[in-house]
């Protein structure tokens, strides 16, 4: 009963901790672009302002019951997510679930997204969505590749044995030093999967004015926002989880997260946008190929 | 006479009744009461399905001094089940309105009911049986079973049917040629003497007997590149018998293949045969076939336009995946595909229920004159959601826990490529899912439909029933793993270790039961921030929408679903050859062309040479 209760705490303890360094994340984001920019870039509390303008506005204009309904899967699952990705000291659900566990129930906002955005009968919003997932069918193929290496070299599905394991063996047992390789396609993945230039096909605001976001307004706008925060958050720290050995402490994990978005926001900020069909070539092309070499390495 | 004969009686009778009374007003709920009755038949030795012994009938019969006997195990009750429920939930949905309309359209719902109660009967007698003679008696009543309820509404159909049938045909010689090597090999139909004297058999043997079985039970799965025929033939059936086929038909297949290839002949064995010139064993060969399976018709079903072809093309891919899991021959990984044949049954009948609903009020299945019907049909549009989750395998619903039981087996047995491979499936799943629910539920909804309402409740509830079952056993998996450890057991594998939210051990779990109430927890607080937080949404009509500075007005078409994924067809198009179309056409070409040669040779010019040869050959073939 105590570890029931305890697990409870800590389900719930997760999200609220990833919404918190997701908000700084999102802020982190704007301040590189805006570094890279010349400007200044916004205040400390600009991303949380934001969210709360959103959900304050007058006028919230719902295309019906699903639109509702898919904004709220997008938040929930991201919520639901957090649960099962490691923090130090907390586990919550980890050991229940795993890493093919996680893959797909971050599939579960993107699929309430789509719904909503279904139900806005707005061909941009639709394009959008077609654009997403075949992104998604892009780099989910080298993501999943590096799973398999790294559940295959260390044996388990479980995130908390594989971030055990690389902390008791210290830097030289990390992923990234024992599976460089599939770090790298990883990372390219991580990159491709946030949506981020050069592969923000499917906002393209020039050319279908935003896609998924062309009917959002006031807090299902607010509602994406937030799921933003949480997907920075989940993609950077399933990467420290997996390559850079968890947190040890809150302090290494917080540097470690945020060092490793950064990565793909500069880059976000000095490319410009790729076609569908380039994206769809380009990773599969890349991050598949040094994936299957990286495997090829783990398995030997 | 014990409780199984007593289930294959009631079926028999079932049957019969709805085979003579199907011109009858009430037979369809005749039929589905009946069906009910020996669900509770089946339920009366459900002990098969914990671990129970195996149950013998009592008749046996004796042909030209060959024994031939009747018996149901673990393995067989499992199969049962999902075939009795799949037949009882087409049947409630076809029995009440849906007949009327049916009727009235010149249908005779009559004998669609009869088609589903015989090929249940028959289904049950493959299921049943004891011995190699049995078994092919059972495949036989099958295949004509099925080929009935592929024919009834004729046109388009038939021509399905036949080509069906070509298939199945070939597919029967396949296996009557092996039952016959077998006979010459150990003397015997009896299963007890195939297993004892396999240990015996040679590399060669092995070799020849499980290509032939594999090939001839393969077409019935729609196994690469036997497939061509199985979407259009169940696409094409009336929308309960659509649903029946898919949910079950083809597993028939697995179910032989598992009982000759897996438990008698031996996989083990497999895996000891090298194929020459490759780093391949005759399993990874078959595994590779299965990952074929799986990828092509899922992205063949990404291209259809028609949703129940699209539906159907799923069906072929996703039996793909019990293949793969059963050949991982772990435990993990052969109840990932035993439980994949139930789940895939669940999701197809509710998604093939769910377009029948659609097509019953729009009169099409046409992905492109649909759209925005999840207004007038919000409860149709909640079966197939559910339906769609599960067969993509996502959470919370049951397809994702057979998926996962396989994703982990191939992970722990270290096979990348496969693993990929079988994520490159899913991922093409989740893509064609979702045009099939934009295109349908989403989106504009056009003016002609604008006036339809929700199904009435006797089509509804069958759907929601069979939607609730893929949400409890998403949700609490172990209920389903109970039967599938005896199913296990009684193939020879080791079965699983499981727990009520899914297994557990120390290279990963998975507990499902703690995953959706945090996924439950989480749309809780997603909800309360949506609506405790800011102003009340404002609903507005479908035409209140950014256009571009364009005033919509409801004649013009505002909706995206022509060429949906463009992009991705864009880079892949140029993938889609035709390949097994082409393949299949050139051996239908030479077969023609070698009788159209004999034809002139016997007719023209050399009769008595032709006469010769054939005589010859056949003496040869019958004496030598």
């Amino acid at each position: 009963m105590q570890v029931t209760l305890l697990t409870i705490m800590e389900v719930i303890l997760m999200p609220i901790v990833a919404f918190i360094i997701g908000l700084f994340m999102v802020l982190m984001m704007r301040k590189l672009a805006a570094r890279l920019q010349r400007r200044v870039g916004p205040p400390l509390f600009q991303p949380l302002f934001d969210i709360v303008k959103l959900y304050g506005k007058q006028t919230q204009i719902s295309h019906g019951m699903i639109h509702d309904i898919g904004i709220i899967m997008a938040v929930g699952g991201y919520v639901a997510a957090e649960a099962l990705l490691p923090v130090p000291g907390m586990d919550g659900i980890a050991a229940k679930g795993g890493l093919i566990t996680l893959a797909y129930l971050t599939m579960v906002p993107s699929l309430g997204l789509a719904l909503g955005v279904g139900q806005c009968a707005n061909p941009n919003g639709s394009i959008g969505i077609s654009r997403a997932l075949t992104s998604m069918l892009a780099y989910d193929i080298p993501f999943i590749i590096v799973i398999f290496g790294v559940a295959y070299q260390f044996s388990s599905t479980n995130l908390v044995d594989i971030i055990a394991t690389q902390q008791a063996g210290g830097f030289s047992t990390w992923g990234i030093s024992e599976m460089p390789v599939l770090a790298v396609a990883g990372l390219f993945a991580m990159h491709a999967s946030l949506g981020k230039q050069p592969f923000e096909i499917y906002i393209a605001p020039a050319e279908i004015a935003t896609g998924p976001m062309v009917e959002m307004g006031g807090k299902f706008l607010g509602g994406l926002f937030v799921m933003q925060s949480f997907q920075l958050y989940t993609a950077s720290v399933l990467y420290v989880s997996l390559f850079l050995g968890g947190g040890e402490n809150w302090i290494t994990f917080l540097l470690k997260s945020f060092g490793v978005l950064a990565i793909p926001v500069v880059i976000a900020y000095l490319f410009p946008r790729y076609r569908t069909d380039d994206l769809v070539r380009l990773v599969w092309k890349w991050p598949v190929m040094l994936a299957l070499i990286g495997i090829a390495f783990v398995m030997n | 006479m014990n409780q199984l004969d007593t289930l294959l009686l009631i079926s028999l009778i079932t049957a019969l009744i709805s085979g003579l009374g199907r011109r009858h007003q009430l037979i369809g709920w005749a039929t589905a009461i009946l069906l009910t009755v020996q669900f509770l038949a089946l339920l009366s030795i459900s002990s098969l399905g914990y671990g129970g012994t195996v149950i013998e009938s009592a008749v046996n019969l004796t042909i030209l001094g060959q024994p031939l006997s009747w018996r149901f195990d673990g393995l067989s009750w499992f199969f049962a089940l999902i075939t009795i429920g799949a037949a009882m939930a087409s049947s409630f949905f076809a029995a009440g309105i849906w007949a009327k309309k049916y009727k009235k359209h010149g249908g005779n719902p009559g004998l669609l009911q009869f088609a589903m109660s015989l090929n249940v009967f028959t289904m049950l007698v493959l299921l049943a049986s004891g011995d190699l003679l049995s078994l092919f008696i059972g495949w036989e009543l099958v295949s004509w079973a099925s080929l009935l309820l592929m024919v009834l509404a004729g046109g388009i159909a038939t021509q399905w049917g036949l080509r069906y049938i070509v298939y199945a045909t070939a597919g029967a010689m396949s296996i009557l040629a092996g039952i016959g090597i077998i006979y010459h090999l150990t003397g015997s139909f009896a299963y007890a003497d195939l297993a004892a004297a396999a240990s015996t058999f040679s590399t060669t043997h092995v070799v020849v007997l499980s290509l032939l079985f594999i090939a001839g039970f393969g077409v019935k799965m729609g196994l690469l590149p036997f497939h061509l025929w199985q979407a259009g033939a169940y696409a094409e059936t009336p929308g309960p018998g659509s649903a029946f086929l898919g949910a079950i038909s083809s597993r028939m297949g697995l179910y032989a293949m598992l009982i000759v290839v897996f438990q008698l002949i031996g996989l083990g064995k497999m895996i000891a045969v090298e194929i020459p010139f490759t780093f391949l064993s005759l399993r990874d060969l078959l595994m590779w076939v299965a990952a074929f399976t799986i990828i092509f018709p899922t992205y063949t079903a990404l291209r259809q336009n028609d949703a129940r072809y699209l539906l159907a093309w799923h069906g072929i891919g996703q039996g793909g995946y019990m293949m793969m899991g059963l050949l991982l021959l772990d435990p993990v990984g052969s109840a990932g595909g035993l439980l994949h044949v139930f789940n895939y049954a669940t999701n197809q009948a509710a998604l093939f229920l769910a377009i029948t609903a659609v097509v019953y009020r729009t009169h099409t299945a046409d992905l492109n004159r649909l759209g925005g019907l999840v207004n007038r049909m919000p409860l149709t549009f909640l079966v197939l959601l559910v339906g769609i989750i599960g067969l993509a395998g996502i959470p919370p619903m049951n397809g994702f826990v057979s998926k996962w039981l396989i994703y982990r087996s191939l992970i722990i047995e270290g096979m990348p490529l496969l693993f990929v491979a079988t994520v490159i499936g899913t991922l093409g799943t989740i893509l064609s899912v979702y045009k099939l629910i934009h295109n349908t539920f989403l989106g504009q909804l056009r003016l002609e439909h604008e006036h339809i309402r929700e199904v009435p409740w006797s089509m509804l509830a069958p759907m929601l029933v069979v939607a609730t079952i893929i949400f409890i056993t998403g949700f609490m998996p172990g209920l389903v793993l109970d039967w599938v450890a005896s199913a296990q057991a009684a193939l020879g594998f080791t079965p699983l270790a499981y727990t009520l939210g899914g297994v557990e051990t120390a290279r990963g779990s998975l507990d499902m039961i703690w995953l959706c109430g945090v996924l439950f927890g989480g749309f809780g607080v997603g909800a309360l921030l949506f609506y405790g937080g800011g102003n009340k949404a404002k609903r507005v009509h479908q035409l209140d929408n950014y256009a571009g500075g364009h005033f919509l007005t409801a004649d013009t078409r505002y909706h995206y679903s022509n060429n949906f994924y463009a992009g991705l067809m864009h880079h892949i198009g140029g993938w889609y050859r035709g390949t097994f179309k082409w393949l299949e056409s050139s051996l239908i070409s030479i077969v023609s062309l070698l009788s159209g040669l004999t034809q002139i040779l016997f007719h023209s010019y050399h009769p008595a040479l032709f006469l010769l040869i054939t005589a010859t050959l056949s003496l040869y073939f019958f004496i030598g």
